[in-house]
């Protein structure tokens, strides 16, 4: 097909001649051929009626042509050979009808087992015979379809689900069917039914939706010179010019049917009262002064919705959906959204229902002008399923419903999930501009980004994970993951295991969206090979890696720098060094800088001093002694031995926080441990016990690694945090002789994730002491204090 | 006729394919597969868990060439995959009976 000239679509003013033309024709063949064979026979009693798309005058070229015969009663039947004449003279002028023959009583009882005919009589339209007959049957069958409209709506609903299943449920198929498939004909149709037998308002326009798919049917049937309603891709090509664009126009009017049919489906099925919709009722104590929630859906109390993203924050919060009349009352909002409202919405568990609510009702491209470049872009190839658009909210899904245990884990470990989320939103939004659409990606987000007000330190973020979005899958297709240089190359782009993290979850969604069977396996493996090869690279770079001769920086500030890891120049801004350093010359006339700041809810300890046993530990201890709650730590030591440890911690008491005089206070206290005038273990004992589930719901972890660095042995811990595990543990390690050389302490809700590089005497931790310290440190993961 | 069957590493597919195709093969099927070798099932800690691997991501292609042509190709082929490390694969060469192409009914080397 590809050989032969592309033959474009017809006007809209087109496919109504020519649908027009041909139901004209064929009536007046059928009714030639009643005229002739039927008509002297019975003058009374017969009538022939087109019903489906006949009736509708919808004929395509090659569609089937239904016919009803109908008689006055079951025993009026005109004989067989009566009827076969008058089909023979059709089938001898070229027609292939369907034809059945029914009494008035037929027509108006219900057919369990062939609904279709029912619903076909809803189409019915007189052609030939008797009038009178006609006019008892559009008594008969009005009274019939008032009384019985809930029972067929379910007719109607329960072919079209039926159908739609056969289509797994999605518009989105790479060569549809323009009858059957979802957001097809078919569906159109089927809301035109039930609009029939339950009229309701505010339903959509689909007259853009049925030009365009019946211009492609009538094409795809004279190509074919048969009913043939697949869209495939040689079809695409012979319908247009530009394929993607054809099959951009497709899915934006499919997409609208797909829409208005869910809506008048779920109106036909929902009035039955099951126990289900009582379920749904449960739900309503959700509502709130703003919302209604009722039968699952969200109404809106006020008449215009709030001005922010509160509304799908409740979506998203809830896993619910927007009522029809929310829907129709969203039209045309463009909520006035700031960076915070983005954050909180993406945080959300559910955050992908919140965003195809957005999509649903129109309120994602006002909100976002950028999604605009992607809704309905198709992307022509055998793998990409979806429109980008719809891959953009799957990929987005697709976090939320992982069943493979280690991706779990790694999403759990990660602390700001809403970034991977926000990064997907526009990662291909520079698809269709033309160029390298991840560079274009890059640039648009960018915009994004400084119109909402983003911080300097999210912007990096997504835009790094933008720019890099293909990159984990280019290595785990063409690089060979036993190489050495393969793991340094990715750990040298990708900087810290946060980003890392961020990344691979990142490419973990993506390529779970490109089509429902991509995420084989095969390449769920491979992916996690290319993970577990950077994780560990970049955690013995933790050890390995230290800065060494700082370019372009005053000698002063370079000796400082000197033998730290590389991490810390990675993971603290210029400000942040400026402020360490500040802290590094107080050491010249005081054994120890300390300083305690406060933000975004948390507080951040930052101490200097020179190196000296157990020093890590008595500060968690002191901080703990204070009621505080440690998340995250991290202890780097500089070639003079000067120590740069952060404790970053909350105050669940406000303690600090109402007191702050006692900040002052855990500064001292903090000063005293490290310089030896208190003790630690003494503070902590004065403490109460904090409340512990009997049942860990985190069995602890410990685990000894010797080839992740070359002079010290990494120990990672994973354990049910509780107040004071950090010194307990630390404190384990000090007892044990072990000096702790590099610290990264993270939390997750309740779950600590520990990673110390210890040594004995200068060197690897033996077997004997690596055994020992494993039950110690086992034994204080299990104890409460 | 010879069908010559090679699992190979997945990065060195490309490299695979751009050597066939030099010396003018062109057709073959290649599907993402996954198995060990001898040393099988190891497991592997990730933060204190313990994971059980027992089947890595693999390539595996497949290929029926006249007779007088399988030496070449399947010389071709493991130069292109070799990286001279444990776990570059393996190649199975067989008899193939009889070839036939579907559209034509075409037989033996002219079917391939």
């Amino acid at each position: 097909m590809n050989e032969l000239a592309v033959l474009p679509l017809p006007s809209p003013d087109e496919v109504q001649q020519t649908l027009a033309g041909r139901t004209a024709e064929v009536e007046e063949r059928v009714r030639a051929a009643y005229a002739s064979t039927l008509e002297p026979l019975f003058r009374t009693g017969l009538l022939v009626a087109a019903v489906g798309g006949f009736g509708r005058k919808e004929l395509f070229p090659h569609s089937d042509i239904d016919l009803l015969l109908l008689t006055e009663s079951e025993k009026s039947l005109p004989a067989r050979e009566n009827i076969s004449a008058f089909l023979q003279t059709l089938w001898d002028s070229g027609l292939r009808p369907s034809h059945s023959v029914h009494s008035v009583n037929d027509c108006v009882s219900e057919h369990a087992d062939n609904a279709e005919f029912t619903i076909s009589l809803l189409d019915r339209r007189m052609l030939a015979g008797d009038a009178a007959l006609w006019e008892l049957l559009q008594q008969r069958f009005r009274q019939f379809q008032t009384r019985r409209a809930a029972a067929l709506a379910r007719q109607v609903g329960g072919l079209a689900e039926g159908r739609r299943t056969k289509y797994q449920n999605t518009i989105y198929h790479l060569e549809p069917n323009v009858k059957e498939s979802p957001g097809g004909l078919r569906d159109l149709q089927t809301t035109r039914w039930l609009l029939m037998l339950e009229p309701r308002e505010g339903t959509p326009d689909l007259s853009g939706a049925f030009h365009l798919m019946a211009a492609i049917r009538l094409r795809l049937h004279e190509k074919a010179g048969r009913d043939q309603n697949a869209l495939t891709f040689d079809a695409q090509e012979s319908l247009s010019e530009h394929p993607a664009a054809l099959m951009r126009d497709y899915y934006r009017q499919a997409r609208l049917v797909d829409q208005a049919v869910r809506q008048a489906l779920e109106v036909s099925t929902e009035k039955a009262g099951t126990l289900l919709g009582r379920f749904h009722e449960w739900r309503s104590r959700l509502s709130t002064s703003d919302f209604t929630v009722s039968r699952d859906r969200v109404l809106l109390r006020g008449h215009k919705p709030p001005q922010d993203l509160s509304l799908f924050e409740f979506v998203a919060r809830h896993g619910l959906r927007l009522a029809p009349d929310t829907i129709a009352r969203l039209q045309g909002f463009a909520p006035e959204t700031k960076w915070e409202d983005w954050k909180r919405l993406l945080s959300l568990p559910k955050a992908s229902v919140g965003l195809s609510a957005m999509q649903e009702s129109g309120v994602l491209p006002n909100a976002l002008p950028e999604w605009r470049n992607i809704e309905c872009l198709v992307v022509r190839d055998f793998y990409h399923r979806y429109t980008v658009d719809e891959h953009t909210l799957v990929a987005i899904a697709s976090l939320e419903s992982i069943t493979d245990g280690r991706f779990l884990e790694l999403m759990s470990e990660i602390e700001e999930p809403w970034l991977i989320r926000f990064a997907l939103l526009l990662h291909d939004v520079g698809k269709g501009s033309g160029r390298d659409h991840t560079e274009a990606s890059v640039e648009i987000a960018r915009g994004v980004m400084q119109r909402l007000g983003a911080p300097q330190q999210d912007r990096e973020t997504i835009e790094f994970l933008i720019r890099h979005h293909l990159d984990l899958s280019g290595v785990m297709s063409s690089r060979d993951l036993y190489d050495g240089s393969t793991a340094r190359a990715l750990a040298d782009r990708v900087g810290t295991l946060e980003r890392l993290k961020l990344l691979a979850m990142l490419t973990y969604a993506d390529i779970s969206a490109v089509n429902p069977q991509a995420m084989t396996p095969w390449r769920m493996e491979q992916l996690w090979r290319v993970y577990l090869m950077a994780y560990e690279e970049l955690t013995r770079e933790l050890v390995t890696e230290r800065i060494h001769d700082a370019a372009g920086m005053p000698a002063e500030r370079a000796r400082f720098l000197e033998g730290l890891p590389t991490r810390y120049l990675r993971t603290h801004s210029a400000e942040e060094i400026d402020a360490h350093f500040a802290l590094a010359q107080q050491l010249a006339s005081r054994p120890v800088a300390v300083e305690i700041q406060h933000t975004q809810g948390f507080y951040k300890l930052t101490l200097l001093t020179k190196d000296r046993p157990a020093l890590f530990a008595s500060v968690a201890g002191a901080i703990s002694s204070f009621g505080l709650n440690i998340l995250k730590a991290e202890a780097f030591s500089n070639a003079a031995g000067v120590v740069v440890d952060t404790f970053t911690f909350a105050d669940p008491h406000r303690t600090l926080e109402l007191n702050p005089p006692e900040v002052d206070r855990l500064r001292g206290v903090v000063r005293k441990v490290v310089e030896g005038k208190q003790e630690a273990e003494k503070l902590l004992r004065g403490r109460p016990k904090p409340f512990l589930s009997s049942r860990m719901k985190i069995r602890p972890r410990v685990s000894f690694k010797d080839d992740a660095s070359d002079g010290a042995t990494l120990i990672e811990i994973v354990a049910e945090d509780r107040p004071g595990l950090l010194y307990d543990l630390a404190n384990a390690i000090s007892l044990a002789g072990c000096n702790i050389e590099v610290v990264m302490i993270d939390t997750e809700a309740h779950k600590a994730l520990d990673v110390f590089y210890v040594t004995h005497q200068g060197h690897k931790l033996g077997d004997e002491i690596q055994s020992e310290l494993k039950s110690e440190l086992l034994a204080a993961c299990a104890t409460s204090r | 006729m010879k069908r010559i069957e090679a699992i190979i590493q997945p990065h060195k597919l490309e490299d695979a394919k751009e050597a066939l195709k030099n010396i003018g093969v062109d057709g073959m099927t290649i599907t993402e597969v996954r198995g060990h070798g001898r040393q099988k099932g190891h497991t592997e800690v990730y933060r204190g868990m313990e994971y059980k691997v027992d089947l890595l991501p693999k390539v595996k292609l497949e290929l029926v060439v006249p007779d007088p042509r399988a030496d070449e190709v399947i010389r071709t082929l493991a130069n292109a995959a070799r990286t001279g490390k444990i776990g570059d694969g393996k190649i199975f060469v067989y008899e193939v009976a009889d070839a036939i192409r579907i559209r034509n009914d075409d037989r033996g080397d002219a079917a391939l």
